[in-house]
């Protein structure tokens, strides 16, 4: 083989392999993968099941709090959210009808909401101010007016 | 005499293939410098926000 096609081939190769390395360290040893949690919930009776029969936010410890969302059409229950700053804030949602998005603008927080499985994600807020939160998967004809905001004092 | 008559022409095809090459790597390397330098902005997006 030509010397510079074993040059590139060796250079790609080694590339990848750190893409891959650094990917993968970051997913398994510092969790950093995207939101996959596996427990399932009977999308009907979301409304009876624990913990979405009082969606609401409550504080779990030391400037942590837990969200406990169900998403539906066309909006975030509840839709008032306010946390200090540094808060760590558990998220833990569900959908009442079809597949809607969960992102907060700015940070990481992108989680794919689904009927019959509940998604779990965390972020710590440190900076104050008004985070645009937003459905980006297309659930029908209100989609453009789904989003809220979560206010960090 | 024909001996190195036909080894020198080789020698030269050789080299020619050699330096033919050159236009290539330095497309290869544009191509792998644009991925590199797009995966490394991605991961400092992430990595700032985190
Ligand atoms: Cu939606």
């Amino acid at each position: 083989m030509h010397r510079l096609e074993e040059m590139w081939i060796a250079i790609s190769t080694g590339i990848l392999i750190i893409f891959m390395v650094v990917v993968g360290y970051q997913t398994f040893a510092l969790g950093m993968g995207p939101p996959s949690n596996k427990e399932t919930i009977d999308p009907q009776k979301v409304d009876q099941t624990e913990p979405f029969d009082e969606p609401g936010i409550s504080k779990i410890g030391d400037n942590e709090y837990e969200v406990v969302m169900t998403l539906q059409a066309f909006g975030f229950t509840p839709n008032n959210i306010e946390v200090p700053a540094g808060a760590k804030v558990n998220f833990i949602m569900t959908s009442k009808d079809v597949t809607h998005g969960f992102q907060i603008a700015g940070t990481n927080i992108n989680a794919m909401v689904m009927p019959g499985h509940i998604q779990k994600i965390s972020h710590t807020f440190d900076k104050p101010g008004e985070y645009l939160v937003l459905c980006n998967e297309y659930c029908g004809t209100g989609h453009q007016l789904m989003s809220t905001t979560i206010t960090v004092k | 005499m024909a001996a190195a008559n036909k080894n020198s022409p080789k020698k030269h095809t050789d080299n020619e293939n050699e330096s033919s090459l050159r236009g290539t790597i330095v497309s290869v390397g544009f191509v792998g410098a644009v991925i590199v330098i797009m995966w490394a902005a991605i991961f400092g997006l992430y990595m700032s926000r985190i």
